[in-house]
């Protein structure tokens, strides 16, 4: 956890200057290596010049990121209100979180390339293949981060809260909610990674739009630099979607700062 | 809230409380057929060791568990059967602050009057006016986690009277402050609890502390048995020396010691 938040501590301030230095380094490391390809017996086309890769960003068309960007961040919300449902069902009831949680360590252990291929033998429409896969992976991860945190709110705080004789939705609502807040942001993180991750990977199979889409067109075209600009550019968004969440949740958790 | 019905007696017949243990299926008596009553505007003061009840006997006041047998009675209501009949009619000081982390002090003390639906002026301002009471006027805006141990206790304590309740619990509520915060605390806590005319039920392991705060002492002894029940004003103050000793014997014998039973 406390890795974590240094991870995303680091993410979501400015670059420090350790970053910026290795990130230039890998860049010259690069240039380096492209420069000495001929003499190593590599391809030039494997070990493209960053002037290439730059060129490649040229060719970076919007309307793409826009869809991928669209996808996820659709998928994550229909994951985020599917999966605090299902938490909060497995909350209220014993039983159902009995026979709930054996099942979502399964859908867990499914690797992603299963369930792609599941999606494309069970429905036609692209669209809904990429969502199934997208809240397939990233439900769970709702549903166990707000359950886990649901469980951690103290006996102490609920009998406190209790005392006062709230209504139920008060009671979670005033309780509850901003308990679970902090697990919450957490797990909209590591879906967020876990989304941007996995929606290329479906794009791959018959989309006709999106990142997964051109990086499926640069791999036909065997242009690394094309790969490499559309990687970057997924990198990017993810880096700039975790600074959103990273501000968003220090907003809302000032208090533990 | 201010009650314009007068408060009743709470009335405690034959109650008990059995819990069965999980690892064992053994059955555990808490509080075995306790019998008492408590009369409006009292201050009670309920003294025993550890194990003795007093924690279960809280519980079952507040209403967050019911008797296996018995019961307790508020003008013919349980806190635990009808339960929300007594919101903002109980409130609740508990040892350790318990206070709701992501709130400030203000938001911290005017919860309950949120829960009872008061509008947000309302609320801020009779939080404020017990926080002033509490000397933390000036903290309004802190969090829990920037003030000390003894302010985070003052804010639970303004909690529990911002609703003005007829009925008052404190568990164990100064044992963990510094001798000074402690007695200040139980001192203002005692002035405010007689202003409202709440009944108030301190629950205590501090023979100290119950003389100084009770109208009564009630000296539970396994089970939750009444070993004694005091009357301290029928002690006077040179005599409070010889009533501690008296109740400690007591709790140690768990037999009532013979100067409790003379007067």
């Amino acid at each position: 956890m406390s890795h974590e938040e240094g991870r995303y501590s680091v993410l979501g301030g400015a670059f420090p200057r350790e970053t910026i230095v290795s990130i230039v380094l890998f860049f010259i490391a690069w240039e380096l290596l492209s420069l000495a390809a001929p003499w190593l017996g590599i391809p030039p086309f494997a070990v493209p010049s960053l002037f290439r890769i730059a060129q490649s960003f040229t060719k970076i068309t919007p309307i793409d990121v826009l869809v991928t960007l669209l996808r996820v961040l659709g998928a994550l919300v229909v994951s985020f209100i599917l999966g605090v449902m299902i938490a909060i069902g497995m909350y209220l009831s014993g039983s159902l979180e009995r026979y709930l949680r054996p099942l979502i360590r399964i859908l867990m252990a499914v690797p992603v390339v299963s369930w792609i291929l599941f999606a494309v033998l069970w429905f036609r429409g692209v669209e809904f293949r990429i969502l199934f896969v997208l809240v397939v992976v990233c439900a769970p991860v709702f549903v166990v981060d707000t359950l886990d945190s649901m469980r951690d709110v103290s006996r102490e705080l609920r009998d406190m809260m209790r005392s006062f004789r709230p209504t139920s939705f008060q009671f979670f609502r005033k309780l509850m909610l901003p308990a679970i807040l902090p697990g919450i942001f957490t797990s909209w993180k590591i879906a967020l990674s876990l989304a941007i991750r996995v929606v290329t990977i479906a794009e791959l199979v018959g989309a006709v739009t999106g990142i997964g889409h051109q990086l499926s067109v640069a791999q036909e075209l065997f242009s690394v630099a094309d790969v490499f600009a559309w990687t970057l550019v997924l990198v990017v968004l993810l880096f700039l979607l975790e600074g959103i969440i990273v501000r968003v949740e220090g907003r809302m958790l000032r208090w533990r700062t | 809230m201010a009650h314009m019905i007068e408060p009743a007696p709470i009335l405690v017949s034959g109650l008990r409380k059995v819990f069965r243990q999980v690892a064992t299926g053994q059955d555990i008596v808490a509080i075995d057929r306790l019998d008492i009553r408590f009369e409006p505007h009292e201050i009670i003061a309920i003294v025993g060791q550890t194990g003795c009840g007093k924690s279960t006997f809280f519980d079952l006041m507040i209403g967050l568990q019911s008797p296996t047998a018995g019961s307790i009675s508020v003008g013919g209501k349980t806190p635990y059967g009808n339960f929300d009949d007594f919101r903002g009619r109980i409130a609740t000081v508990f040892q350790q602050d318990r206070l709701l982390p992501w709130r400030s002090a203000l938001d911290n003390a005017r919860l309950p009057l949120e829960l009872l639906g008061l509008s947000e002026d309302d609320q801020k301002k009779r939080a404020l006016v017990w926080l002033e009471r509490l000397r933390l006027q000036n903290f309004a805006g802190a969090y829990p986690h920037e003030l000390s141990g003894g302010m985070r206790q003052r804010i639970a304590i303004a909690r529990a009277f911002v609703v003005q309740p007829q009925i008052l619990l404190a568990d164990e509520a100064f044992g963990h402050l510094d001798e000074v915060t402690a007695r200040e605390l139980r001192e203002t806590f005692v002035a405010m609890a007689r202003e409202t005319g709440a009944t108030a039920i301190l629950i205590t392991h501090q023979l100290e502390e119950a003389i100084a705060v009770g109208d009564r002492i009630i000296v539970f002894g396994k089970a939750a048995s009444v070993l004694a029940d005091i009357r301290v004003a029928n002690w006077p103050s040179s005599e409070h020396a010889a009533l501690r000793d008296a109740i400690q014997v007591t709790l140690h014998g768990n037999e009532t010691h013979p100067r409790l039973k003379a007067i």
